[in-house]
């Protein structure tokens, strides 16, 4: 398959005006402003292939929306170079346009006023598609994205879910080859957050739209992306499938028990103690240095009531590595 | 093309649900044009029938017509809009969409006033009759270059206040430069023609945007002739040329130092 994204050590380099405090200072800065120098992004390289959905996290400030932004044309790299569905974003940024689509969950594209088929007819024009082109394309969007049921009611009468569907409808009215997701589920309650997960999967698999997703929601990463991408620090500290991310970093187990006695254990290599209330008890293990088993007669199995042995959430398994990479 | 003409049915279809809005506007206007009325008739009170060039008639229609443009105008709001859309880094969600900026705003805020214009027009024109009883000797060929000449200075207007927006790119608050502007307009052209100013004076005010975005039209339609046509015509077309490159320009350098961070 080809790639449709090229990322080739990418750096944005911001200059901050820096301020000392109180009023002399900022007396100081009118006369002579410092500036400090932010690396937002740092040598960044990545490729994505046609037709994949790629899960691109990190903590915030990690530099995923000066990356996004560096690759719709927004803002123009420092240093390196992007190729996007074969264009130079910095340079034919308008080219561009035609080829992707952007969906900011905590920014409005729609015209408020207007219905969202008349909001559809509006971006269908502005990317220069015939009338015939835009019905057809209005209908094939409604099918998938099932707007019938208010596609001519304004759109701020929609709900929050209904409006992100249309969002999400209007960016995809001129057959992008690539969709960029800014948090499309924030806000969302959880089973309209299933809907749009759905949805996206369903246009990546109909429409073969490529898929560059950002979203702190563990839920959208996880059941979309089959490719997670963790950057921090303008740096890609993770690039692995969803598969080997869990298999890789599931060496931890929780474990949760009710005793019949109180039990006097400590934290030892491979033992961490969540909670202790006693007769309960919630352990971390890490199975690479202790077996389950070990723990589990460490316990006493004759004075176990109830046992639960589960994964460690993906969501921790993420923050650690934000966490580790900080160290 | 096809896309701007969008823009503006877009805008004025999202604007006719509030339509009713627009009688707070007719208000205020009505009341300034019942003052100027009352302040011009005392000014002829005296034995002069016509001051500096202009009859009381000419005068009252005058005032109609300058402050016409400049309440359908909305200068504030568009003002507003573009150093909020800069400050807060809307703009960049503009930039990698398939249209220009400029084009964009253009035409938005022309779809934007274009019902209040047309009420506005009408309502002017009852006033004005309703005041002084008749209507400026016009034939059809000269009240349409009153209405062209009444469109460039709206074009222009909105192109010098987009200027005086854009300048949110280099400076915290772009406030006092539109104070100033619409300032310069009403004294230096919305209440009087610039006849009422001493001649070397007059010189100066020749070359000011007042005199392409409010005297003109309203010279045209208070007394046409083929030689003020061809003369402010003329000076509307050099200013709307020069106020898009002048806008083009501003854009183009603010854009490169934008940085927007996280979001």
């Amino acid at each position: 398959m080809s790639n449709i994204i090229e990322i080739k050590k990418i750096s944005k380099i911001f200059k901050i005006k820096e301020k000392e405090k109180g009023l002399i200072g900022s007396l100081k800065s009118i006369i002579k402003p410092k500036y400090k120098i932010k690396k937002a992004v740092n040598n960044l390289s990545l490729t994505v292939e046609k037709g994949e959905i790629i899960a691109f996290i990190g903590p915030n400030g990690a530099g995923k929306s000066t990356t996004i932004k560096m690759l719709t044309g927004i803002l123009c790299p420092t240093k390196g170079e992007a190729v996007v569905a074969g264009i130079n974003p910095a340079k034919q940024r308008k080219k561009l346009a035609y080829k992707i689509g952007t969906v900011f969950g905590q920014k409005e594209q729609l015209w408020t006023h207007l219905t969202p088929y008349d909001n559809f007819k509006f971006f269908g024009a502005i990317y220069d598609l015939k009338n015939y082109e835009i019905e057809k394309r209005i209908k094939e969007l409604n099918d998938t994205l099932e707007l019938e049921e208010f596609i001519n009611t304004p759109v701020r009468n929609l709900s929050l879910g209904q409006r992100i569907r249309c969002e999400i409808a209007a960016s995809l009215i001129h057959k992008p080859e690539i969709l960029f997701l800014d948090e499309p589920t924030i806000g969302l309650d959880p089973v309209v957050k299933e809907n749009i997960r759905v949805l996206i999967k369903r246009m990546n698999k109909e429409f073969g739209t490529t898929i560059f997703l950002t979203s702190h929601d563990v839920g959208d990463i996880e059941k979309l992306c089959k490719r997670v991408v963790i950057i921090n620090d303008g740096k890609v500290v993770l690039d692995d499938s969803m598969e080997n991310l869990k298999y890789h970093y599931l060496n931890n187990k929780i474990i949760e028990v009710k005793m019949k006695e109180k039990v006097n254990l400590s934290d030892e290599d491979g033992i961490t103690i969540l909670k202790d209330k006693g007769y309960n008890l919630k352990l971390s293990i890490d199975v690479a240095k202790k077996s389950v088993a070990d723990v589990i007669k460490l316990l006493n199995t004759d004075k176990i009531i109830d046992i639960n042995i589960s994964n460690e959430p993906l969501e921790n398994i993420i923050s650690n590595i934000y966490k580790g990479n900080k160290k | 093309m096809r896309k701007y003409l969008y823009i503006f049915k877009s805008k004025v279809m999202s604007n006719l649900q509030y339509v009713f809005d627009l009688a707070g506007g007719m208000i205020g206007y009505f009341l300034h044009i019942f003052v100027f009325v009352y302040l011009y008739r005392y000014l002829y009170m005296g034995e002069k029938d016509i001051i500096n060039g202009y009859s009381l008639n000419q005068m009252i229609w005058y005032v109609i017509i300058t402050e016409l443009i400049w309440c359908i105008l909305g200068g504030r709001k568009l003002c507003y809009k573009i150093s909020k859309d800069v400050k807060d880094g809307n703009i960049s969600y503009n930039i990698n969409k398939p249209y220009s900026y400029i084009g964009y705003v253009f035409f938005e805020h022309l779809g934007d006033i274009f019902i209040k214009g047309i009420i506005f027009t009408i309502f002017g024109m009852i006033i004005g009759f309703l005041f002084i009883g008749s209507f400026p000797n016009h034939s059809i060929l000269s009240i349409i270059v009153v209405i062209i000449s009444c469109i460039l200075a709206m074009f222009i207007s909105i192109l010098l206040i987009m200027i005086i927006g854009l300048f949110a790119f280099y400076i915290e608050d772009s406030n006092p430069f539109y104070w100033l502007y619409s300032k310069v307009i009403l004294v230096l052209g919305t209440l009087l023609p610039i006849e009422y100013f001493p001649t070397v004076v007059q010189g100066i005010l020749k070359y000011l945007p007042s005199y392409v975005v409010a005297y003109g039209p309203a010279k045209l339609f208070v007394s046409f002739s083929v030689n003020n046509t061809i003369k402010i015509l003329v000076a509307q077309v050099i200013y709307l040329f020069i106020s898009y490159l002048l806008c083009v320009l501003i854009y183009k350098k603010g854009v490169k130092k934008l940085n927007v961070n996280g979001g």
